[in-house]
């Protein structure tokens, strides 16, 4: 599997007293004198020990490392982190992912407090997944909690996880174009305009938005003196856990009370006999068998069946599908039946994939820069991008070829139900470039075919093909 | 840029978490600190003329009151 490359992760420079960076596939964290104290003391607690043996924190120990970058001040130490397979971020997850990192995140600050840390902040982006199960990385923002006083990252945690949960829970709202628009989250008074007066009346709102956004209007002393004077008036530590507690009260009460999905019920609606999974099954089987390949991308991924399949012979399956629903339902399902972690499920529409975000455009990595997979699948998608995206074949072709050194494509022919159901929207004669016999055209200009079956059905054929210019060079 | 740009959001943040922790009594920190920002208000008045914070006024017994019945109910 790809590493990222070597030197400084882009979106590691805020904190003057840490950061990390990449050396020969290693994830390291130089800290500065008052980062390494703060590890000193934090290692010597129970928490971080006990949450990184049961997988909730990430893996960490001290070491030595050459070349250590630029720090604001002298590195004094260097920590070494257990590397995530899949950097995935908040505007990628479902409303299940983001309410079990928000629930994880809470619980690890929780857990601090009762030993005298607290962390920085309450961004989203602390957490990332192994499979299913949410792991907080931030190793560099637990800090000592020194006077007490109310937790300092609850305005970023409601920005970032507790509101963009409340605009699915109570207004039926996907978050993640929210999100992803705003890496700061929904502002206070935005996630009051946009839930209205009436919704003062659901759990969480009349507390964590309502006067929130009254208080953030109206006090306009200086957070340090805020501090001062609320630590004057006995808001010691056990205000800030009383505060997280009653925050994962309400977040433990949140649902999405969105319809069931076009896609929710595909397996027993789609177009596939008996037959023609376990031919589809067998031949997925027998290029994974063959290529064991480290990281596979399952495009178009619906309820993951054919990723599970590929997690068994893989390191790590990406699996992702536009519709967050659909992805919701994966992901539930795999925390359910505590499915192997290593598939990770996200919402990601390839029409219109997340793109680079953040400082100068090197905070966040767009979707597809982050690894190249060594296989992907792309299994009853193309119909989809070219009939129902209107995106040319050929652009089509060119676009999965592009991003592995061997793919799986499945090609749903014309004539096939689902096939028909998307050009009975379309105007006569908009898709007559939709036909098979181009598509092999395409597919033979630019990857060496290396198999192809026909399923029984009849109107579905599958191609494990080697894009041409890669399969050259070997 | 706004002079608005220059205020700390995270002081009401900070406070309203300590609402959130159902700490009593943090009325009391909230008030002074902006019967502080209407002072400024009277002392920045460039004509000298009494200033009327009757709205201002108002609309703190409000905020206040809402601090109170959040930081004391479950809600």
């Amino acid at each position: 599997m790809p590493s990222n490359r070597d030197g400084v992760e882009p979106s590691s420079f805020r904190d003057p007293s840490g950061s990390v960076f990449y050396s020969e596939g290693r994830v390291l964290r130089c800290l500065d004198a008052k980062g390494a104290a703060d590890w000193k003391a934090l290692s010597a607690t129970r928490f971080l020990p006990r949450m990184m043996s049961d997988g909730r924190v990430v893996h960490t120990s001290e070491t030595s490392a050459n070349d250590l970058p630029d720090l604001r001040n002298e590195p004094v130490a260097v920590l070494e982190h257990e590397r995530i397979p899949f950097i995935s971020y908040p505007y990628e997850w479902t409303f299940g992912m983001l309410r079990a990192a928000a629930i994880l995140h809470l619980e690890v600050v929780l857990a601090a407090l009762e030993e005298g840390f607290t962390t920085k902040d309450g961004y989203a982006f602390n957490i990332q997944f192994r499979g299913s199960a949410p792991v907080f990385i931030d190793i560099g923002s637990f800090e000592p909690v020194g006077a007490g006083g109310p937790w300092v990252g609850y305005r970023q945690f409601c920005q970032t996880m507790l509101y963009p949960l409340m605009v699915e829970a109570y207004l039926g709202i996907p978050f993640q174009r929210i999100l992803r628009g705003h890496l700061e989250g929904i502002d206070t008074n935005e996630m009051r305009r946009m839930l209205g007066p009436l919704a003062s009346l659901r759990k969480g709102v009349l507390k964590h938005v309502v006067i929130h956004d009254m208080l953030t209007a109206k006090v306009d002393t200086a957070s340090q003196a805020t501090r001062s004077s609320l630590a004057t008036e006995g808001a010691g530590t056990e205000i800030a856990k009383a505060s997280v507690s009653k925050l994962l009260a309400v977040v433990r009460s949140l649902s999405s009370p969105r319809a069931e999905s076009v896609w929710a019920d595909y397996r027993t609606t789609c177009s596939y006999t008996d037959e023609d999974t376990e031919a589809k099954t067998l031949f997925i089987e027998s290029v994974l068998e063959e290529l064991t390949p480290p990281l596979v991308f399952d495009l178009g991924c619906n309820d993951g069946r054919f990723s599970q399949q590929a997690s068994v012979h893989a390191q790590q399956v990406v699996a992702v599908d536009f519709d967050p629903l659909v992805v919701d339902n994966f992901f539930r399902d795999m925390r359910e039946t505590r499915s192997p972690q290593n598939v990770i499920p996200l919402v990601q529409d390839l029409t219109d994939p997340s793109p680079a975000r953040g400082w100068r455009g090197r905070e966040r990595k767009a979707f597809f820069d982050r690894e190249r997979p060594d296989l992907v699948m792309a299994l009853a998608l193309v119909h989809h991008l070219s009939i129902g995206a209107n995106i040319p074949l050929a652009e089509v072709v060119d676009f999965l070829a592009s991003l592995t050194d061997d793919l799986i494509v499945e090609f749903v022919e014309p004539h096939d139900p689902m096939a028909q159901r998307l050009l009975s929207n379309k105007p006569e004669g908009t898709h007559d470039d939709y036909r098979t016999d181009l598509f092999e055209k395409l597919l033979e200009e630019r990857c060496e075919i290396k198999a192809s079956q026909r399923l029984p059905g009849g109107s579905r054929r599958l191609y494990h093909a080697k894009p041409r210019s890669r399969a050259d060079d070997q | 840029m706004s002079v608005l740009a220059y205020l700390d959001p995270a002081s009401g943040s900070l406070i309203a978490a300590t609402v959130a922790g159902g700490m009593a009594g943090v009325g009391v920190a909230v008030k002074s600190m902006w019967r502080n920002r209407t002072a400024r208000f009277r002392k920045s008045d460039p004509s000298g003329a009494p200033v009327n914070d009757q709205d201002t006024s108002e609309a703190d017994v409000s905020v206040d009151s809402a601090v109170e019945y959040a930081a004391q109910d479950d809600i």
